[in-house]
Formats: C-alpha cells, sequence, structure tokens
C-alpha cells in the first residue's frame, strides 16, 4: 500500500514540469529579488513613484498614513512633500485624475497599481520598465517587451536618458520594491510574528509530544 | 464543604436535569478508541479543529466585509490594511479552506483504505459524504466573495455549468444567479449561503457524524470487531478511553499541523498561488476574461473530468455529459458502502485486486488533479479521459473484484494483527 502512495506521488510530482510560457509577455522576466525590508530603496521608490507615476496610477487601497509610518517618514514631512492635493494624511491615496479625462488623453484607463506587483509579480513590473523601446508605429513612438502595444508612454525616458545604465536599473529596482511593499504592507510583520508563533509552537509540540509518549507506555 | 464536593454536588444538580456528565464520558473522556489507531485516524479531530477556526475567523471577517459588488474588493483590502490583525484573520480563512480540503481527502481516503465505509457504518460515511458535499459549497461560495477576476469568472463558469441541462437548464442557471449574468446580486446571495445557511448544514451534518460514530465505535486499520471481546463493565478490551490516550496523541498531532499551517499563514500565505489565485488580485470585471480560468486545486479533478467528457452523446450536448460525469464522481461516494461485497473491511486482509484498484484510484485522482489545473491540449484531455475511467473503475467494478478475490482471515483480537 505504501509503495502505491509512493507511486502516485512520484507520478505526480513527474508531472509538474510546466510548459513553456513567457511570464513577461514576449520575453522572459529579467532576473530580480525585491528587497522590501531596505527602507531607503522604498523611500526612493515611494518619491519616483510620487513623481511619476502618480499622476496617473492611484493607490486607492493603501493610505499616505501607512506608507509614512511603514517607510519610517515623519508625517510632517510627508503631508509637505508627497501629498499634491488637499487630501488628509489618514485618506486612501485617489488621484486628481478624473476617468474621462484619461481615456480622452491615453486611450484608456490607467490602472489602480496598489496591488500590481501581486497581480503580476515584482519580477514583470521590473522587467515592465526595463523594455521600453522605440516603435514609431505607436501614437507615442514607444512600445513595451512585456505589455505588448500598452497605451502608456514611456514617462521614464528622460530620467532613463539622463542615468547610466546601472543608475537607472537601481532606479526601477526602487520602484519595484515600493510597489511590492505596496501591494503587501504587512509582509515585514507577518514574517517577523511568524518566527515567534513557530517557536512557540515547536516548544508546544515537544512538550505535546513528551505527554503523548508517557500516555502511550501505559499501552503496553 | 471543600471545592471537590462543591464540584460534585453542582454536578449532581446538572446531571439530574441533564446528562451532563453522561454526555462527556461517552463522546469525550470515556469514549472507547481501539488500540491499533495509526495515523490516518487523526484527521478527523484536525478537521474539527479546522472548522472550528473557519467559524471564528469568517465571523470577524464578515465583521468588516460588504458584500456588494462595488465594495467587496475594496473591503477584503480594507480587512488586509486597515482592520489590526486583518490580514491574519483572512489568510487564516483561505488557507484553512485549503488546509480543510486536504484533510477531508485524508481522511475519506482513510474510510475507503480501511473500509470503515462498511456495515454498520454507512450512515456514518454518508454523513461525511455529505459533510464533503456542503464543504465544496461553502469552497465555491467563498471563492466569490472577494470579488476579483477569478471570482467573477469561477461564478460565470460554474454557474452556466447548470444551463446545459437540458430544458431546464437556461432558466435554472438564471435563478441560481438571480440575473442573466453573474452579478452583485449573485454575490449577495452566495455570501447568505457562505455565512448562514452552509455553515449551519455543515455543523449540524458533522453533529450527526459523530453522533452516529460514537454510538457504533471508531473502526480500525485493521477491520477487526472490537466489539466482539468486552471486559466485565462492557467495555471492548481492544480499546482504551480517549482521556488520555488519544487526547494527548491528537494534542501531538495537533502542533505538527498548526507548524505546517503557520508556515503556510505567516510565509507563504498565498501558497504560490494555490491559496490564493494572483488573477484574484484584480477587481472583477465582466467585460475581460483572464487568459485561463482555473478552479481551486481542490476542485481540479472533478473539472479535468467536465473537460474530458468533449463529444456529444444520445443527443446530449458534450457540456452536459461532462457536467454529468463530474457530478457523478461526487455522487458516486454515496454509495461506496452498497459496492463493496467484500467479506473484510482492511485493505491489509484484501485481495490483490482491491489494492489495485485503490491504487489506480488514487493515481487517476492526483493525475486528474494536475490535468485540471493546467490549460488542455489534445494529449492532456486524451489522458484526462483515461483517468476519469480509471477513476470510475475503482467503484464501478467493485462489485466484481471484491466478490471473486481471495482475502486473507482476518483476526478475531488486535494483538493478532
Amino acid at each position: 500500500m505504501k509503495l502505491l502512495v509512493f507511486l502516485a506521488f512520484a507520478f505526480f510530482s513527474g508531472f509538474t514540469i510546466s510548459a513553456g510560457e513567457y511570464k513577461c509577455g514576449s520575453i522572459e522576466c529579467y532576473e530580480f529579488s525585491p528587497n522590501t525590508k531596505d527602507k531607503e530603496s522604498l523611500q526612493r521608490g515611494l518619491s519616483a513613484y510620487m513623481n511619476y507615476c502618480y499622476g496617473c496610477h492611484s493607490l486607492k487601497y493603501s493610505r499616505y498614513k501607512r506608507v509614512a509610518e511603514d517607510l519610517s517618514i515623519p508625517l510632517d514631512i510627508y503631508e509637505q512633500n508627497l501629498i499634491f492635493d488637499d487630501s488628509k494624511i489618514g485618506d486612501l491615496m485617489h488621484i486628481s485624475l478624473k476617468e474621462s479625462k484619461a481615456i480622452e488623453l491615453l486611450g484608456a484607463k490607467p490602472p489602480d497599481l496598489t496591488l500590481e506587483a501581486r497581480l503580476r509579480s515584482p519580477e514583470w513590473v521590473y522587467t515592465y520598465l526595463d523594455t521600453f523601446y522605440e516603435d514609431s508605429s505607436r501614437p507615442y513612438g514607444v512600445n513595451n517587451k512585456v505589455y505588448v502595444n500598452v497605451s502608456m508612454p514611456h514617462v521614464l525616458e528622460d530620467v532613463q536618458s539622463e542615468l547610466s545604465e546601472e543608475e537607472y536599473d537601481r532606479y526601477i529596482a526602487d520602484i519595484t520594491n515600493f510597489l511590492t511593499y505596496v501591494s503587501d504592507p504587512s509582509a515585514e510583520t507577518r514574517k517577523q510574528l511568524g518566527i515567534y508563533v513557530i517557536l512557540f509552537l515547536l516548544i508546544f509540540t515537544a512538550f505535546a509530544y513528551l505527554v503523548y509518549r508517557e500516555f502511550k507506555k501505559d499501552l503496553k | 464543604m471543600t471545592t471537590d464536593t462543591r464540584t460534585k454536588r453542582f454536578l449532581s444538580w446538572i446531571d439530574f436535569r441533564f446528562p451532563l456528565t453522561e454526555v462527556f464520558e461517552r463522546h469525550l473522556s470515556k469514549y472507547p478508541a481501539p488500540t491499533n489507531l495509526n495515523i490516518w485516524y487523526l484527521f478527523g479531530f484536525l478537521l474539527i479543529v479546522v472548522l472550528a477556526m473557519q467559524i471564528v475567523t469568517g465571523l470577524w471577517l464578515m465583521m468588516n466585509y460588504t458584500n456588494s459588488a462595488e465594495e467587496a474588493f475594496s473591503s477584503v483590502e480594507y480587512i488586509m490594511r486597515d482592520v489590526e490583525y486583518g490580514w491574519l484573520i483572512r489568510y487564516m480563512h483561505a488557507a484553512g479552506a485549503s488546509a480543510f480540503f486536504a484533510l477531508i481527502y485524508l481522511h475519506m481516503f482513510r474510510g475507503m483504505m480501511y473500509g470503515s465505509y462498511q456495515k454498520p457504518r454507512e450512515l456514518i460515511w454518508l454523513g461525511g459524504w455529505f459533510t464533503y458535499l456542503i464543504l465544496m459549497a461553502e469552497g465555491f461560495t467563498g471563492y466569490v466573495l472577494p470579488w476579483g477576476q477569478m471570482s467573477f469568472w469561477a461564478a460565470q463558469v460554474i454557474i452556466s455549468l447548470f444551463s446545459s441541462i437540458p430544458v431546464v437548464g437556461e432558466d435554472l442557471a438564471t435563478w441560481i444567479r438571480g440575473d442573466y449574468l453573474v452579478s452583485g446580486i449573485t454575490l449577495s446571495r452566495l455570501f447568505a449561503f457562505h455565512v448562514v445557511l452552509l455553515p449551519i448544514l455543515l455543523i449540524a451534518i458533522v453533529f450527526f457524524h459523530i453522533l452516529a460514530l460514537h454510538e457504533i465505535g471508531s473502526n480500525n486499520p485493521d477491520g477487526i470487531d472490537v466489539k466482539k471481546h468486552l471486559d466485565e463493565d462492557g467495555v471492548p478490551l481492544d480499546t482504551k478511553p480517549f482521556f488520555p490516550y488519544d487526547i494527548s496523541h491528537d494534542i501531538f498531532a495537533l502542533g505538527v499541523f498548526l507548524i505546517i499551517f503557520c508556515s503556510v499563514v505567516f510565509f507563504f500565505p498565498t501558497g504560490g498561488g494555490y491559496i490564493i489565485e494572483y488573477v484574484n488580485y484584480e477587481p472583477a470585471n465582466p467585460l475581460s476574461t483572464p487568459a485561463h480560468i482555473v478552479p481551486s486545486w481542490y476542485y481540479t479533478p472533478f473539472y479535468a473530468m467536465l473537460r474530458a467528457v468533449d463529444f456529444p452523446l444520445f443527443g446530449l450536448t458534450a457540456k452536459f455529459l461532462g457536467f454529468a460525469t463530474m457530478m457523478a464522481a461526487v455522487a458516486i461516494f454515496a454509495v461506496l458502502p452498497w459496492l463493496d461485497r467484500s467479506p473484510v473491511k482492511s485493505i491489509k486482509y484484501k485481495g490483490i485486486l482491491s489494492k489495485t484498484f485503490l491504487g489506480i484510484f488514487v493515481v487517476s485522482f492526483f493525475a486528474l488533479c494536475y490535468l485540471g489545473m493546467v490549460p488542455p491540449t489534445e494529449t492532456k484531455t486524451l489522458l484526462s479521459k483515461i483517468f476519469t475511467l480509471g477513476y470510475f473503475s475503482y467503484f464501478l467494478l467493485m462489485p466484481i473484484y471484491t466478490r471473486i478475490e481471495k482475502c486473507k482471515p482476518v483476526p478475531e483480537r488486535v494483538a493478532e494483527a
């Protein structure tokens, strides 16, 4: 019987070699592992996001205050520099661009990006930001390898032309780190708490085992 | 008066009016469990724990969830971000659903292996089967509630299956949805089912399942009837009282289970897309269909069967036949006690044919589970057909192979096994 179960598992695991689909549109995703512990990177990412992305892409499930606190930014500094309209610090991060206006300008509604890094994966976001290329057939003269025929212009064009390749990679890594953080803001707390929970359970289970072993002796 | 006698007097006051001590001893402290129970007998206890956890986390989720098409998605993100430990409650509930299914599959497999459905445990088995049905409905309705893309499209696909039923199908599907397509009306009725109707049924049936079990007593890995040999108090000799012997190993097992469960909740809460699908991080959009609609992993064996039947027959559409096959695959568990004609219960004493067919069933189940997850190709559909036949052959040929095979004699006492 055990052999049969083993065979079933072996069979099943042999099966799971997945088909070769590209996760990043027309290409393989670039290697990227997000770091949401690096607060400086998150702060730089936030500032880049607010300056280049937030005009069109809201973060409407997140609140300014939560971001400020998680990224260790004093609230008054945050309010003065990173809130552009009359929003309060406790508000959700909506944008002032109206949907109808966006469609008139760009032909499509720019999506909210709060959960983008979870929906697509951080690698996708990073690769997307790194693969704009010139294409005169498109309205803005640019196309993207990950999101083919995207309606978005290459908003980081100026940044990319001013920075070296290495600096630009760091720049988009910061944005990706920030988007990864904002897609799951409790991740770091969760992992820290998780260690204590598992440690407690290990001790609990060890004692539970000793009790079990003691009673088991009675039965022999 | 000492505290001890005070407690005794209080208990006898109660016992005079309600059989508290008797119920407690009968169902918990003195419940006689066979001495040869093994690791497969832990899952029932763990299922009760998971059920309790789902009820508690579900209650707390409900305090902050909004069941409207406009608000559902953002209320889930509100729970994840603004509610104190909301993320923990939600991840526990989501991972709890997967754990529930993993455990119930193991629990059912135990029953199939050791013939726990056989006389006189048919009603226990039926109660368990009904619990599984309700759980499937719970899983489906719960999956729709976050109102993401996969929620919406899974609901669309599943409910539209009913429209394949000849004559009444279209009207039936509209009646279930409450609308011509899945909408906010569908969402709020599935919510009502998920939090009121189905949990009440689930608790009632689990109660029945356990009551029936405690009346008849547990089966055991050798399928020995322990009630044949009783001590002078009428307690079976080959059993031990639940307290402290069973509870001590159940608590140990609970610790091991919680280590695994909490590792998932705290470190891999989305389970690589198997617990919370990534597509569900996009709000439901009736105008854009996801490229690849897949149900949760625990339904995929049946989904693979649905897709495997791709041919019309006797004037019935392929979609209806697929739907019927899928339903039959779940329903057939109910008649298992009457398909098995073997004189012995446990697989240990059954013949080579029973062992082979159970093996075929296990392989088919896992293979279909995988095939239901991946996009279909011609080869994969062919494989799905073969494994669907494998799955059903275990049940449909059982009256034959259990009768013709040669079984080993079952020992009288556990010590002889």
